[in-house]
């Protein structure tokens, strides 16, 4: 600690060059915090999914629909204790760009199921009385400025579901206490949709609620034999297994994003190595007088290394700042596109104890230069 | 090439270890930029290599993809008899009726269900999608449960191989030939007998109708025609625009990204470069206070500063450019959303990339070299000449 004030009295001797550098690397933490927390973003659906409820499709794929009588079966499965259902509407609000889901949920079951949407006492029941009415999640609110009592026309996206438009009112607005369920998709009532399709009693997947996690297997394996060599065939999953096939949609992301985060550490120590050293170099005379009065060379070493450290983290701490203000569901939205995103507790460490690292690195092959110097060499030197 | 110039590119090697780690870092700056437009040049290019000038996609009005159409059975022959239509030898119209529905395989990469595209053709469907040729087997027998496979599906999804059976639908097929489509999009996907099709996914009519124009130019013609039967509730497309739209929005959200993450990470390069080039002034000031007074104006020595800034960052857009180049023809995939199935592409580096990457160094070089150059320019002659 005594040395502080020498580390630091060393960092101002170009303050240009401290600055450049500390901003350096605050910009490589930023995008290092903001990459993490996309990957997180698409990758916490599945990790806050439930290990009671899973989830049936057909067989054939999500696309292929089944009627609703399956879902009296599934029903008097052992072991199952809720059951609920839902279709994909895929309609278009004003243009195709404005994307973003819509769920023709059974408004009762699907809000039993999924506790975390959140209504209030009042909300859930304006929604359910309203056959017409739907529910919309707060980040979509905020995208298209929803409010409640406004009306969405829908167009039609998926010929099944005729070819007039579509009328809902907002009774809600939700908020969603779990990233099982996000907060940017628009429900509601089933039978609404149903009354217009060309074929009737059509549903996109149930989702079940299992008394005992354990039994999973075994009851995904019952709902599944029970309509084996039906046209119905179905496949039953959990719903993380779910939601990650979602994620997984969209490519190998996390080789992507995560050769990108690899490439912005790499450049960040090229830039922050090259700055230490040139700090060292300019300072040869320095440490070799220094050296001369009987400091040590691992106090030199520590010196050198402490003011690589000292800029790293200050850059870490400036980076993961921003990124907490930028990298936020208030500032940034896809659209519903992709899910929301910002910077959490963990990505805040990670990132810091990247920007250590980087110091740690930087510091070491010019602290090593300057500890090993040679006094009388270096004394010689002019310049 | 001038005495100032000269010097220039000679002190910059004179500090190897500076300049290499500068060059590193806008290196690795090009390769991230080169790599991610890549993926968007893969997709729109695998995606619009689906489309031939010659051929028009019929679908129903204001279907913004295949999988949502709808093309009632009724509606063929109408569409069939058009005179823009194409006939071939035989004189029967050439033209491909289609579904187009998606199952689910598991990938081979990660086991993860994936949405593989499954294109019920007609018998002429392989007349008017020229460019398909078959690598292994051969073309599936009309009216029997046999598929052809796309070349890139093969690789990416599990049990497709040639003689495999495969089961969907209710039912099993056989794999009996595997084609290529010159990286287009159908490479990606699985086509058998549309009238067995039908019947296996419960759908009784078509999604698309694919037909190839007597000439392109015809096509508004065949439109005004489509557009003017009030027996018809459809909209044809030229099928190079049809698959140009369906890339548009998956390639704009790479592009974005892409440009987003490399301007920051350039910002940090950049920064890197001026301490670099800094330096560079501050160790030359005699040098530079030497040139002043043989008579070599500020304005050279700006120019001459930031030719080597320029330099020294185009050093290492090429080794970025190298570093990019091994994922050309890497294939990989991505679910295109608008038609909700998995196309698997492969990442392209064009040369217009490439020249991009160093044009991006380039800047990236003399914004960050020009303040240092203007300092150097600005060092009073006497002063310079008296350091050390």
């Amino acid at each position: 600690m005594k040395f502080l004030g020498l580390v630091l009295k060393s960092a101002k001797r170009s303050k240009r060059r401290t600055l450049l550098t500390v901003m350096s690397v605050a910009i490589a933490v930023f995008l290092f915090a903001a990459l993490r927390a996309v990957l997180d973003g698409f990758n916490a659906g599945a990790e806050a999914a439930s290990s009671t409820r899973v989830v049936t499709i057909r067989s054939t794929s999500l696309m292929f629909q089944m009627p609703i009588s399956h879902l009296e079966t599934i029903k008097n499965i052992p072991g199952v204790q809720d059951v609920t259902y839902a279709s994909w509407f895929g309609g278009i609000y004003k243009d195709p760009k404005n994307f973003f889901g819509q769920f023709a949920v059974d408004p009762e079951g699907y809000l039993r199921m999924y506790p975390e949407i959140q209504l209030t006492p009042d909300e859930r029941k304006a929604f359910l009385d309203d056959r017409t009415g739907c529910i919309i999640g707060d980040g979509l609110a905020r995208i298209y400025g929803f409010k409640v009592g406004d009306k969405i026309t829908l167009q039609v996206g998926i010929p099944l579901y005729g070819q007039r438009d579509y009328d809902f009112t907002v009774r809600a607005i939700y908020r969603s206490g779990g990233a099982a369920v996000d907060n940017q998709s628009m429900m509601f009532h089933w039978k609404y949709a149903d009354e217009r399709s060309m074929l009737k009693g059509q549903i996109g997947w149930y989702v079940t609620q299992i008394a005992n996690p354990d039994q999973a297997p075994q009851i995904m394996r019952a709902i599944d034999e029970k309509f084996a060599n039906s046209p119905y065939e179905t496949k039953t999953d959990t719903e993380r297994a779910f939601q990650t096939s979602f994620v997984s949609m969209f490519g190998n992301l996390s080789l992507l994003l995560g050769s990108i985060a690899l490439a912005v550490v790499i450049t960040t120590l090229f830039v922050a190595a090259n700055t230490m050293a040139m700090s060292v170099r300019e300072r040869t005379t320095e440490i070799a007088v220094m050296r001369t009065l009987g400091f040590p060379s691992a106090t030199i070493f520590l010196l050198v290394a402490g003011e690589g450290l000292l800029m790293a983290t200050v850059g870490g701490i400036l980076g993961i700042a921003a990124a907490r203000t930028i990298v936020n569901p208030r500032f940034l939205n896809a659209g519903g596109f992709i899910p929301e995103i910002g910077v959490n507790n963990t990505n805040v460490l990670v990132a810091l104890a990247l920007s250590v690292g980087i110091g740690l690195l930087a510091g070491l092959i010019p602290a090593t230069m300057a500890s090993r110097l040679k006094i009388v060499d270096a004394l010689r030197r002019v310049a | 090439m001038g005495l100032i110039t000269n010097y220039n590119l000679r002190s910059m090697v004179v500090r190897k270890g500076t300049a290499a780690m500068t060059a590193g870092g806008i290196a690795m700056v090009v390769a991230v930029f080169v790599m991610t437009l890549a993926i968007a040049q893969g997709f729109r290019s695998t995606l619009v290599a689906s489309g031939s000038p010659d051929n028009a996609i019929i679908l129903r009005k204001s279907s913004t993809a295949e999988t949502t159409s709808a093309v009632m059975r009724p509606d063929l022959p109408i569409v069939e008899s058009m005179p823009q239509v194409a006939r071939g030898p035989d004189g029967r119209p050439l033209s491909s009726a289609e579904l187009l529905t998606i199952i689910a395989l598991p990938r081979v990469t990660d086991s993860q269900p994936a949405n593989v595209p499954v294109r019920g053709v007609g018998p002429r469907a392989f007349d008017v999608r020229e460019t398909l040729t078959f690598a292994e087997g051969r073309r599936f027998a009309p009216g029997t449960r046999e598929i052809n496979v796309g070349r890139l599906a093969v690789g990416r999804f599990q049990g497709l191989a040639l003689g495999s059976d495969v089961r969907f639908g209710s039912t099993t097929w056989k794999v009996v030939g595997v084609f290529t489509a010159n990286d287009a999009a159908f490479e990606s996907e699985i086509w058998g007998d549309i009238d067995l099709m039908m019947p296996a996914f419960q759908r009784n009519g078509y999604q698309s109708v694919t037909v190839k124009l007597a000439d392109r130019s015809m096509f508004d013609s065949f439109e005004a025609a489509i557009k003017g039967d009030p027996r018809l509730y459809l909209q044809p497309k030229r099928e190079q625009d049809y698959y140009a739209e369906q890339s548009q929005a998956m390639t704009t959200v790479i592009r974005v990204f892409g440009t987003f993450v490399t301007l920051i990470l350039s910002i940090g390069a950049m920064f890197g470069a001026m301490n670099t080039m800094y330096a560079a002034v501050a160790y030359r000031t005699r040098e530079i206070g030497t040139l002043r007074a043989l008579g070599f104006s500020q304005f050279r020595i700006v120019t001459a500063f930031l030719t080597e800034s320029i330099a020294l960052a185009l050093v290492g857009g090429v080794i970025g450019c190298i570093l990019a180049l091994p994922v050309h023809g890497l294939s990989t995939g991505t679910t295109n959303f608008s038609s909700f199935t998995e196309v698997a592409f492969k990442f392209r580096i064009t040369p217009a990339l490439m020249v991009g990457g160093l044009v991006f160094s380039a800047v990236m070089g003399a914004v960050g070299g020009l303040l240092p150059a203007i300092r150097a320019a600005r060092i009073p002659v006497a002063r310079a000449l008296r350091e050390i």
